[in-house]
């Protein structure tokens, strides 16, 4: 008998046979009418989304593992389908415009978009590393060629193939480190590793450890943290924006679902040996990420840095018990998420004739010119340096909490410190934009219907979350309690 | 009583409610966004009088609300207020009308804005004070931040972006650390969340006291500010619209003693009474250092703004020597010095609203020009002196006496504070005042006009009133500061050498 459960994998299934439809109406559009593209991809993407908020809402329905148990839909994935599949759905709305403005709407956009939104699926919902790897690189090399879609210009080529030339080597350091799990516990399935880990003889042990470190440098460069994030400025300043948007939100959100489900959710035998790893990385990625932004004038690179440096954030709370730890990393990833996108998304919307707001002076005076969007992007700013009432003060909070509750406090007085570095620099924004008068005409273009939409769910979950944090963080913590 | 179980939560709602509806009035009705702010603001404080005529002088918590709010971690939305902070309460629902109707024709620009910040920064005061759970506590004292920064950041004059971001930073710097130690306590009381009340019942190891006692010491020592770290004053108050230097000095700085009485005394009784002296010594400095600062300054709203460092400075000597007398003293002092403050800074502006200018050197002679504004610039220059009959003296003296026995030679060296004071405030009224009209410019400003009567003469009648009424607001006060003091004191003496403490038992 071959009868396949393919309940678990039907979300997956749903947005990869919508790229496929996407790519297939496109070839098949005569040329001068409209696309069909996007509302294609808003259908899928919502189909999904739906379908991903009924099987977490009813436990009953699609979950458990499927192809041999290297597929599951547990509580952790499917509140990573939910999140994961929003931010793709809102990058969706906010590109159309921005590609028109930027070098013509191409239906390669959603299809890649789409297919990279396989990847990161995957990566979050499998428990096998080969099929980790492979969900990896799906995701990866759809976004090497979406960081080059706008083929007309030097950065973009630029971005995608460092993207493309360090994305490599961080592959190659995680599969070497598999490799090495593997020939420990003679088995890529995670929890055949875990036991493998936990009862490894003495002389075992040098050789988890080296996996272990190798899957760190891996995870690492996809997190972007110091000292493996040097391509993080260049990449993100070259791509199209809302592709920085979902590179920023989305990518560094499965990368965090797949480090979680191997580092504490699989290798909680060596928390003597990566935990110390992990606190000394994250507090080198806080400051290094926050002196970076610091230094930039290009409100891109800046965002790139302050990546960089919640990167750092999201590690700190990772040294914590595994599952606060879990909770305060997935509690901050949807804040971080919706954040991102909605920055981004924001200077991606305004964005007129090749032209989009890069440096202090293009949003100077956007404070009387543009109330509404100011007002937007005060807000996530405020999110981002985490001062109450916002997502990320809440997100911070329980980063923090988790690594002064593993006793690492001297990682906590990092981060806010560096917190206060930060609020330097995304305070230069908002002084920008309310405390210096613009200069000639308002050169920006007023953002459309589907991007305000978009723009306006991120400024709802950034407050929302920061008023009422009680039952994000309850499916945050049944998510963690899954690992 | 009905609605009084909701009272607290009201008076940060109807502010809120305020700013909502401002932020949609018509752009271009600036008469209807200004009459909004006005209207929601007095509303606020006639809800507030509830309080003190509800209220009952016991050391209770009263008014007592709690919702859940993160309940998985055991953080409630908990409220209530007491004889410390019922006071500052009416002093922030008071003193917000009053800076509206200050600024009702200097500020021109984003008029709906301004209104709409002015009452965001409310409801963050507000919260402060009612706050019996430390995430609110906190919630409330960053989210303040924002909007007082906008309001330095956009009307202020020409340093005031530079004194926007450092004013941010600066308080941001001090409570990041403060967050950390409420992780810590947390973590090492192991304690059901962040309730005031939860916490105090768990004592905390002497060793672990001294350093959390320092985070928190570091946040409130900015915002008071105590010398050494008063450096962002100056700046901000300097730079700030008058609306924002009135709120400014008028609550903002109190929160650094509330904090201190509130959180950081109670909390880490063995550290905070061990660094007492410590905390007595940089008040006393800050009291002199503050008042020689203010007597060589040629600029009138910088000389009110050190003048604010000296007279928290005596705040934070009534703080350290923790008797009944000092406690009670330094609270009456913070309203006392929000009133009086509160006045200089708006008589100040309104000389600004008519030449432009802050120099003293520009003026003279007005008491012929402007009879009016003179004699209530008198009046309330003698309040901030600490003249008796004015409110200025209570607080003063009780401060003085209440640390004598804990303090004797700082006393003796903040009382020249006092002399310094009245040398200050007398030379600059003086200059500003007295003798012939010097400069053509001056000789034919007009006299307060009936608004600016409307908003100075309540101020100078409660300096009156207050000085010469005490006991109604001591009376209810003194029951929580005594129970405050007897509970710190009893939990911070070891056992042993609970006797030779010089202030055990208190003079009253």
């Amino acid at each position: 008998m071959f009868a396949v459960d393919l309940r678990p994998l039907l979300p997956a299934l749903i947005v990869a046979i919508t790229a496929l439809v996407v790519l297939l109406a496109q070839a098949f559009t005569p040329k001068g009418s409209r696309s069909p593209s996007m509302g294609l991809t808003v259908t899928g993407l919502a189909g999904a989304l739906l379908l991903s908020l009924t099987m977490a809402a009813d436990a009953r329905y699609g979950r458990g593992a499927t192809t041999g148990g290297t597929y599951v839909a547990d509580d952790f994935a499917l509140f990573f389908h939910v999140l994961l599949i929003g931010l793709a759905l809102m990058a969706t709305l906010l590109s159309p415009a921005y590609y028109r403005e930027n070098g013509g709407e191409r239906g390669e956009f959603y299809t890649l978009m789409l297919f990279s939104l396989v990847g990161m699926l995957g990566l979050v919902s499998t428990t096998e590393m080969i099929s980790m790897f492979v969900a990896l690189e799906i995701m990866s090399v759809a976004l090497y060629a979406l960081a080059g879609t706008r083929r007309d210009q030097i950065e973009s080529q630029e971005s995608a193939l460092k993207y493309f030339v360090t994305g490599a080597f961080a592959s190659a350091f995680l599969l070497f480190g598999m490799a090495l799990l593997y020939g420990l516990a003679g088995s890529t399935q995670l929890a055949r590793v875990a036991r493998g880990v936990a009862s490894a003889s003495p002389e075992q042990v040098p050789l988890a450890v080296l996996g272990c470190g190798l899957l760190i440098v891996g995870f690492g460069f996809k997190v972007a943290s110091v000292p493996f994030h040097m391509w993080t400025p260049d990449v993100y300043e070259g791509a199209p924006t809302t592709v920085t948007a979902l590179m920023a939100a989305g990518v560094k959100a499965a990368a965090f679902g797949a480090f979680l489900r191997v580092f504490p959710g699989s290798l909680p035998a060596l928390r003597e040996e990566w935990v110390p790893a992990l606190a000394a990385l994250a507090a080198i990625t806080m400051v290094i990420g926050n002196l970076g932004a610091l230094a930039q004038s290009n409100l891109k690179r800046m965002l790139a840095f302050s990546s960089v440096a919640h990167a750092g954030y999201l590690m700190s709370g990772m040294v914590g018990q595994s599952e606060a730890a879990g909770q305060a990393v997935l509690f901050y990833l949807v804040a971080y998420g919706a954040v991102n996108m909605g920055t981004f998304g924001l200077l991606a919307s305004l964005s007129k004739g090749g032209r989009e707001p890069l440096s202090l002076q293009d949003v100077a005076g956007l404070g009387e010119r543009r109330p509404a969007l100011a007002a937007a992007l005060t807000v996530f700013l405020i999110s981002l340096t985490g001062v109450p009432i916002s997502a990320g003060f809440v997100g911070k909070f329980y980063l923090f909490g988790a690594a002064v509750n593993a006793g690492y406090t001297s990682l906590a007085i990092v981060g806010v410190l560096m917190s206060v570095v930060s609020a330097f620099y995304y305070l230069r924004v908002v002084v920008a934009m309310y405390m210096r008068e613009g200069e000639g005409e308002d050169a920006w273009a007023a953002p459309e219907a589907s991007a305000r939409l978009s723009l306006l769910v991120a400024v709802v979950v950034t407050l929302g979350l920061g008023v009422w944090p009680a039952p994000v963080l309850d499916l945050a913590r049944a998510a963690a309690l899954a690992l | 009583m009905g609605a009084s179980n909701y009272l607290l939560s009201l008076l940060l709602l109807l502010p809120l409610l305020g700013a909502v509806v401002i932020a949609l009035a018509p752009r271009a009705n600036v008469g209807l966004q200004k009459t909004l702010g006005m209207a929601f603001s007095l509303a606020t404080f006639a809800l507030s009088l509830l309080l003190v005529t509800g209220f009952e002088p016991v050391a209770e918590m009263q008014f007592v609300e709690r919702y859940d709010w993160i309940p998985a971690y055991g953080i409630s939305f908990h409220l209530g207020i007491d004889g410390l902070s019922l006071w500052l309460v009416i002093l922030t629902t008071f003193l917000t009308p009053v800076a509206l109707l200050g600024s009702w024709s200097s500020i021109e620009q984003r008029v709906k804005e301004f209104n709409v910040f002015m009452l965001l920064l409310e409801v963050g005061m507000l919260g402060v004070f009612f706050a019996l759970d430390l995430f609110v506590f906190y919630i409330f004292w960053e989210a303040m931040l924002i909007p007082m920064y906008f309001l330095i950041g956009i009307w202020g004059h020409g340093r005031r972006i530079y004194a926007a971001v450092k004013f941010f930073l600066y308080t941001m710097a001090g409570s990041v650390l403060m967050l950390v130690a409420f992780l810590v306590l947390y973590k090492e009381t192991g304690a059901v969340g962040f309730g005031l009340a939860e916490l105090l019942k768990r004592p905390v190891d002497p060793g672990l006291q001294f350093w959390l006692f320092l985070a928190f010491a570091l946040a409130f020592a900015i915002k008071v500010p105590m010398f050494p770290f008063h450096t962002w004053l100056p700046d901000a108050h300097v730079e700030a619209p008058t609306a924002g230097s009135v709120i400014l000095a008028g609550v903002l700085l109190k929160m650094g003693g509330y904090g201190f009485l509130r959180l950081a005394m109670p909390l880490f009784p063995q550290a905070a009474l061990e660094m007492a002296p410590w905390i007595a010594l940089l008040a006393v400095i800050g009291i002199v250092y503050g008042a020689l600062v203010s007597l060589v300054q040629p600029d009138m709203k910088k000389l009110v703004a050190y003048s604010s460092v000296s007279h928290l400075g005596f705040v934070m000597l009534g703080v350290a020597a923790f008797s009944t007398t000092s406690v009670t003293g330094a609270v009456y002092q913070m309203l006392n010095h929000g009133i009086s403050t509160g006045a200089l800074f708006l008589m100040v502006g309104m000389l600004y609203d008519r030449r432009h200018t802050r120099d003293i050197a520009e003026f003279g002679g007005l008491k012929t020009v402007m009879p009016w504004f003179a004699a209530l610039f008198l009046m309330v220059g003698l309040s901030s002196i600490a003249v008796p009959g004015f409110n200025g003296f209570v607080g003063e003296f009780l401060i003085l006496v209440g640390s004598w026995r804990a303090f004797p030679g700082m006393v003796i060296a903040a009382s020249l504070g006092v002399i310094l004071a009245a040398a200050y405030v007398l030379w600059m009224i003086q200059r500003v005042l007295y003798g012939e009209v010097t400069n053509p410019k001056n000789e034919k400003l007009p006299d307060l006009s009936p608004r600016e009567l409307a908003v100075l003469l309540p101020l100078v009648f409660l300096a009156v009133y207050m000085g010469i009424f005490s006991p109604q607001f001591t009376r209810t006060i003194e029951p929580s500061v005594a129970a405050l003091v007897r509970d710190v004191r009893s939990a911070g003496a070891p056992a042993h050498n609970a006797a030779a403490l010089p202030a055990a038992a208190d003079a009253r």
